[in-house]
Order: structure tokens, then sequence, then C-alpha cells
């Protein structure tokens, strides 16, 4: 019963909000051209959801962010481990890795739709290219972290490198890994509404700024809702895999 | 009555030796000291030397352990004691010299090491820690019952599938010690494995350590800096100064040892005289490494 009312405090400011903006809009304070009504962008989800217009933008966004999200997280890891396993890879990769880091990856917008245009390539780069520094830089902080002690005693009591690995190195640097994960799934989503905001002719950031041409504020105001809830759906996900994976870590004891 | 008693008392001290070990050719009955001699390796060093960089730490040590025997280098902190231990268990390489375990085939198996931190994997339940020392844990039910049983030697059955952060410091080092001993060593180092504990826990684990020791008849190197730890538990005790043997000093009292003892204490005596150079008494400033040296252990 505690329980059930601590979790719902967390809505009171969100529903609260929603409530107002309702209120003042049916007043007649804020114009439906400025910001529609909640029922307004409710009504617009209904609207698209029936068509089938909103489902299909959702999914090829989806798509998107999962197969960027795939390849540079994929890269990265891979990276990380590497550098953060052999003093030799390290000297040979990290500083060419640090120094294209340091480009936002957005500013590569106009280059990327010269070498790819605007189809599907072109925004699974730019994800892919956002999300794999911090899980490169959060993989490699982890692996280099991992106890020392540990590792030794590992040694002394026989594991096998690939015992080693396995069983010390990659569950050591487990809660790093997340940290990283976690930022590159903000990032992830980041990229992909930037990309195809500008250069699109499908998906959620498409719908959005199709809507914004023929003054469609409420589809304007779903879709950054939408963003929103999708956003929140993969940090729960995250989340979720982090309490699942790090159970014996301190902080995720006795909850 | 009696068969009664001796089969209760020999399954008792034999314990985790008999308990798991699938080797175990020894008949029940045998009485116990005997059935274990033997089981220790024999650690002879020559000349042994360890610099690291051109900082020498080792300056050719001599030294013999016979088989079962319990060892405890003690010394000031940095003299060496602990690269000592080290490079016999070969997790550091000498820089000249030589380490031989004899008696026991030069694998990793034969000797375990209990560090001064309990080293224990925090994502790993208490049993799968155990489970780590097992030498072949390839047959995984063998494993975990060989680990189960090394918990029960050290009191802890009932905390095996706990996570480690949930124990105390004790536990967590009696754990260690399930680890180190689940293989049945033929050496066991320890290397300051009591340091961080409070003076009860580590009361309780000394004679945890010394009773573990009496049933399988392992040799044990202990490095100390405690000198009535080292003279509680050890049948020997070797001073180490600046790198080299400074005194070598036989504990012949019997067992269990009581605290506080007159014998203890003049034991003590010699070795913190020694340790402090403080030997020099009016008179006999000169002979009185000579002394200690007469009760070199043979």
């Amino acid at each position: 019963m505690r329980f059930d009312a601590k979790n719902l405090l967390a809505f009171v400011i969100p529903v609260g909000l929603i409530v107002v903006w309702q209120g003042l809009s049916l007043l007649g304070e804020v114009p439906p051209e400025v910001l529609p009504a909640p029922t307004d962008v409710v009504a617009a989800g209904w609207r698209l959801g029936a068509s089938g217009e909103l489902w299909s933008n959702i999914a090829i966004s989806a798509w998107r962010a999962g197969v960027g999200f795939l390849i540079g997280g994929g890269i990265g890891f891979a990276f990380g481990l590497a550098n953060g396993l052999s003093k030799l890879s390290e000297r040979l990769t990290d500083p060419t890795l640090q120094m294209i880091r340091t480009i936002p990856h957005l500013a590569m917008i106009p280059l990327v739709i010269l070498w790819f245009g605007i189809d599907e390539t072109a925004k699974i780069f730019l994800v892919a290219l956002g999300v794999s520094f911090p899980i490169y830089l959060n993989t490699l902080h982890g692996v280099r972290t991992v106890d020392a002690q540990l590792v030794e005693m590992g040694r002394a009591y026989g594991m096998t490198s690939r015992e080693l690995f396995f069983r010390v190195v990659l569950l050591g640097a487990l809660p790093s890994i997340f940290v990283g994960l976690r930022y590159a799934l903000g990032i992830m989503w980041l990229t992909l509404i930037v990309a195809e905001t500008i250069s699109a002719s499908s998906g959620l950031g498409y719908m959005a700024m199709n809507a914004r041409e023929f003054m469609l504020v409420d589809v304007v105001v779903l879709s950054i809702v939408i963003y929103a809830l999708l956003g929140k759906l993969a940090d729960s996900v995250a989340r979720w895999l982090e309490r699942a994976t790090l159970s014996w870590h301190p902080a995720y004891l006795a909850r | 009555m009696t068969a009664r008693t001796l089969s209760s008392r020999s399954f008792a001290s034999r314990g985790l030796a008999a308990a798991f070990s699938p080797i175990s050719d020894r008949r029940s009955g045998e009485p116990t000291r005997l059935s274990v001699a033997g089981r220790g390796a024999t650690v002879t060093l020559r000349g042994l030397s360890k610099a690291f960089g051109s900082k020498p730490v080792l300056k050719g040590v001599d030294l013999h352990i016979p088989a079962g025997q319990f060892v405890a280098v003690v010394g000031k902190s940095g003299c060496g004691k602990s690269t000592l231990l080290r490079t016999i268990l070969g997790l550091e390489a000498p820089t000249s010299g030589d380490v031989r375990v004899a008696d026991a085939a030069p694998n990793v198996r034969s000797a375990r090491i209990m560090f001064q931190e309990p080293r224990l994997l925090p994502w790993a339940r208490v049993l799968d820690n155990v489970v780590v020392g097992v030498g072949d844990r390839s047959d995984k039910a063998a494993a975990r019952a060989a680990a189960q049983a090394a918990l029960a030697e050290v009191g802890l059955a009932d905390r095996a599938g706990e996570w480690p952060s949930a124990l105390s410091g004790g536990q967590k080092q009696r754990v260690a010690l399930a680890r180190a001993l689940v293989s049945h060593p033929r050496l066991l180092a320890l290397d300051e494995p009591l340091g961080a504990l409070d003076a009860l826990t580590r009361i309780e684990m000394q004679t945890l350590v010394e009773r573990i020791w009496r049933e399988q008849g392992f040799t044990a190197v202990l490095v100390t800096h405690d000198v009535s730890e080292a003279l509680a538990l050890a049948d020997r005790v070797v001073l180490v100064e600046d790198g080299a043997i400074a005194l070598d000093l036989a504990v012949d009292l019997p067992r269990p040892r009581r605290r506080g003892s007159p014998e203890l204490a003049r034991l003590e005596g010699i070795i913190l005289d020694q340790l402090f150079n403080a030997g020099a008494r009016p008179g006999d400033a000169e002979d009185a490494p000579e002394r200690a040296r007469q009760e070199v252990y043979a």
C-alpha cells in the first residue's frame, strides 16, 4: 500500500501539468494554433493511428534507431574491450578515436547527406557514430578499472585467460558499461530526431516536419510526446537490464 | 565405545580431506596425524634474490621448509617478506637463485594463497566464489559439492547462497580460506590474511587456521607483522630484515598454545629485540645475534 502511494507520487506533477494545460486550453487562454489541448493531441494520435501512418513512422524510426545502435554500440564495445585489454591496440587506435570523438557528430550532417543522400544509410550512420563513443569510453573505463587484485587472484587460482575475461574482467566492467549504454540511448534518440527532421521522407521526425508545413500543431506535439515515450521506454529497458545483471551490486541489494 | 569414539574423532579431524577428496585412498580408522603426514610440499630456496628495477628486495635468501611445517615470516613493512612469499608461489619471478617446491606437481593447484584482502568476486555467490578454488572445474556438480564441504569446514555452510557483500569482514576471510583449501593444496601461503580483522575475529581465525592445518597437514607459510600471531601458530618463525633472513627461530611448544605463557613471551622478546636492534644489552652487544643463531631451526 505504501509502495503504491510512493509510486503514484511521481505522477502528481505530470498529471497536474496536463490538467492545468487542458484547463487553460478550455478557457481559451492558450490558442490552439500555439499549443493544442491535450485532448486534441490524443485525438490526433487516434486519427493517425487509425490511418496506420503513425505506426509505420514509429516502426521506421525504431528500426533506424535500433540498427544504428547495434552497429555503433557494437563497434564502440569492441574497441573498448580491445583497448582496455591490449596496450598495443590502445596505442594504435585510441588517439584516433579520441580525435574523432571531439567532432560533434551532428556537424557531419551536411557531409553525410552528400555521401548517402537522405536514405536510410545516412541516418543509421549518424546514429551509429553518435552512439559508439559513450559505449567505447565507458567500456574502456570499466575494463581498465577492474580490480587488479581480483585479476591477480584469478591468475593465482589458475583461471585461464578466457575464464579471467568472462568471470572477472567483463563482470567487473559491467556497471561502467551500463552507464555508457544509458547515455548512448539518449544520444540515439537525439541523433535520430535531428537527422529525420532535417532530411527524411518517413519517420517520426519527418511526420513532425511535415505537419509543420500544414500547420498541424497537434501532430507536431504528438510527435514530441511519442519521442519522449520512446526515450523513456529505452531507458526503462536499460534500467531493468542493469537491475537484473547487477543484482550483486550493493546499490541494488535489498530492493 | 572406544571404536565409536575413535571413528567419530577421526572423521571430525580428517574433515575436509576425507569428506570429498576423490583421490583419497586412506582407509577409515587410520590414525589421523599419520594419515595426513606427507601431504605438504617441501619448499627450498637457494640464493633467492629479487629486485624491482634497480631496487633489491630480496638478497640471497636460503631457506628450507620441510613438508607440513608451519612457518611464520615476520618483519617490518617493506622488508621483503611479502615478496618472499609471492616468489615462492610463482607470482613473482626471482631475479636470481632458485625456488623449488618439491613433492608436488609444479602446477598452481598444489599451492594456494590467501591475500590480506578477501578478494572475493562481488558478482558471484559465496558458493561460486569457493568453486573458483576448485582445481578441476569440469565436473560442476562435484566442484559445487567440494565447495559446499569447504564452506562447512569454515562454518559458513548456511551462507552459500549469499552475495559476499552481505558478509562481515571475518566471514569474507573465512570464505577466502575455504576457497584456498577446497583444492587440498600442499602449500598454503598466507599473506597477512588476518591483518585487517578485529582482535577477537582474528583469534577465532587463528584457531580455525591452526585446526585445519593440523587436520590437512599441508605446508603453511604465514607472512605477518604480528609477532604474537606468528608465535601462536608457527612451528618456526623466520625474521626477514632488509631482504635477508636475520633470525630463524624454532617454536617447539605444544599446541594449542596458551596466549601469554612465559615461554611465548620469552620468544617474543627475542624476536622483538632483533626486530628493533635492541638486542644490545649491557655486556653482550656483540653476541646478541650469536645467541639468536643458536636457536636456529636445524
